[in-house]
């Protein structure tokens, strides 16, 4: 083994044990100091995830560990969604709640490479089940804690019992379809989003179901593609017809992970990482702000947008009438549920946080395609 | 296959009409499900956390008060359960499957149990039915790795799950001192308005 290969299989190596020696490095801190030590480990962590991305550790495949440039293009989006997740959080003074961003994070990233999607699902399984520890320690939590747990073990039940049933059946796409859907809190069918501080297990919760779910394609068939699309469908048509009523904005909030879960059922792996990206910088409980509003509602410049087109492209291949069902629903939901039309007029945040989405976000919505121009994916 | 696999989703539906006290019984059949079909190491880790997950619980619950939430579900639930079985194993059996999938049956029932009940202790036996039938499937289909999924996800929610109900439900045991008693009933309530 050559120098080179061994030097990409330790910062491939290194790129997943990281945000866990950051967890480890923000928990034993004292509080003042957390938030900078935070910044610098998720920085890094994002650093080391391209520089992955770029040098791929080659033979991994003989060793049983899946990982395709979906997948690696993936895990980047994931630590910037942690980066962004430490920048727009002050000091906390619980060392676990402080440490749980880096802990999904690493969890979520895990179970995206693991050799197959059932032990990735086990994973997401623990990143949960620890997240719920965390989030339910202060009295009068436990019934929510209850709650989340109880949500995410069905749909965690439902892929796995596709998982047993015959390759390409269509019982066996349609349940794996099901548990996905509930495993992203898709927002009619999933509930999960009841607490601020649920976007620390969420965001990567849902990002690493989103990537799974590409990587489950191959055993649900076609009847799994098809409910997965429908099911997005069925989001978006819903988002515009909540409107923008204070209690239905949980719907808006889903959007990217909608479109995300319908590009996932046409195949168009790109335009979902694109989402993806949106769904990590904007997503959660970011939906009051102007600028997460422009990009939950994928207005240019920004990787949902690019995200949008590619998807349109591939759809229209696909199937005629959903690709225009599509377009109409998208259109539907921009006009009528984008809210505080003021707000999001502002193209430039005054937030340090909010700066970095947008420039991160742009600069995805142009290296993306490109990568995938030059035959990356 | 054998008559004992069939009896599964059937006391499984028992767990969904009834509720937590078939837990046990669901986990004994499940058991001898598995060890009637072969002694192979995986028949046997299967058997045994089937055993696991239907003990434990019921024992745990003996020191809680019972729980009293008003179900306002209806007589309804258990023929909704029997309903998606019978879709269920139409759709295997348009699928070209020839065996019964009695594993699968029972996670349909605990899944209704899940769905449609309030009170939380019967969801708790809920998820683990659910839990039993991926683990009895998945050592009828030889799948090791879904196995040890499950028995992942069991832990998880036997954990977790006792964790909760011993913040909301109150205890049986006698006062020793009232004083103490007192502070530990305070976090259950607080737990009780969430």
């Amino acid at each position: 083994m050559s120098v080179a290969t061994q030097a990409t299989v330790f910062l491939a190596a290194l790129a997943f044990v990281w945000p866990f020696v950051g967890a480890i490095g923000v928990a034993a801190v004292p509080a003042p100091r957390s938030r900078e030590v935070a910044l610098w480990m998720a920085g890094l962590g994002c650093l080391l995830s391209v520089v992955v991305f770029m040098f791929p550790a080659m033979g991994g495949n003989a060793s049983g560990w899946d990982d395709d440039p979906v997948q690696r293009a993936g895990r980047v989006m994931l630590a910037f969604g942690l980066l962004l997740l430490v920048l727009e959080n002050g000091v906390m003074p619980d060392r676990l709640l402080r440490s749980l961003p880096h802990v999904c994070t690493a969890l979520a990233g895990l179970a995206c490479v693991a050799p197959e999607p059932a032990v990735g699902l086990g994973i997401l399984e623990v990143a949960l089940a620890w997240g719920v520890f965390v989030f339910t320690r202060p009295a009068g939590q436990a019934k929510t804690g209850w709650g989340l747990m109880r949500t995410g073990s069905v749909g965690t039940m439902l892929v796995l019992s596709g998982l047993l049933l015959p390759q390409g059946s269509t019982v066996c796409g349609l349940m794996m379809a099901c548990g996905l859907v509930i495993l992203t809190g898709l927002a009619p069918f999933g509930q999960f989003w009841r607490d601020e501080n649920d976007s620390f297990l969420f965001l990567p919760f849902a990002g690493a179901s989103i990537l799974l779910a590409m990587r489950l394609r191959g055993h649900g068939g076609m009847a799994f593609e098809m409910a997965l699309v429908a099911a997005g469908l069925v989001s978006v048509w819903l988002t515009a017809c909540a409107g923008r009523s204070r209690d239905r904005q949980r719907l808006f909030r889903t959007f990217p992970s909608a479109l995300a879960l319908m590009a996932v059922g046409v195949e168009a792996d790109v335009a979902a990482l694109l989402f993806l990206c949106g769904w990590c910088l904007a997503g959660g409980n970011r939906s009051t702000r102007g600028w997460a509003v422009n990009v939950l509602a994928c207005f240019p410049p920004g990787a949902p947008f690019v995200g949008c087109l590619l998807l349109l492209s591939v759809m229209t291949d696909w199937s005629w009438s959903v690709a225009v069902l599509t377009v109409c629903g998208i259109l539907a939901a921009v006009l009528r549920a984008v809210p505080d039309r003021e707000a999001a007029r502002l193209f430039w945040p005054e937030d340090m946080a909010g700066r970095v989405a947008c420039s991160v976000l742009t600069v995805m919505g142009f290296l993306v395609p490109l990568a995938m121009m030059l035959g990356a994916f | 296959m054998t008559l004992v696999a069939i009896l599964v989703p059937l006391v499984a539906l028992c767990v969904v009409a009834r509720g937590v006290g078939f837990l046990l019984l669901t986990g004994v059949v499940t058991a001898l499900a598995m060890l009637l079909d072969g002694l192979t190491p995986l028949q046997e880790a299967g058997a045994s956390l089937a055993l696991l997950f239907a003990v434990a619980p019921p024992v745990f619950l003996t020191r809680y008060q019972h729980d009293a939430t008003h179900e306002r579900s209806g007589t309804a639930v258990p023929f909704f359960a029997l309903g998606l079985m019978v879709l269920l194993l139409l759709g295997c059996g348009r699928a070209g499957s020839t065996l019964f999938p009695a594993g699968l049956c029972a996670m349909v029932a605990g899944l209704v149990t899940v769905v449609c009940r309030q009170s939380m202790v019967w969801q708790w036996a809920g998820l683990l039915t659910c839990i039993e039938g991926v683990l009895l499937s998945a050592v009828l289909g030889r799948q090791p790795v879904v196995l040890g999924v499950a028995a992942l996800a069991g832990v998880v929610v036997v954990l977790l799950g006792g964790m909760c109900i011993h913040r909301i439900m109150p205890r049986v045991v006698a006062a020793h001192s009232p004083a103490r008693q007192s502070r530990r009933t305070k976090p259950a309530t607080g737990g009780k308005d969430t």
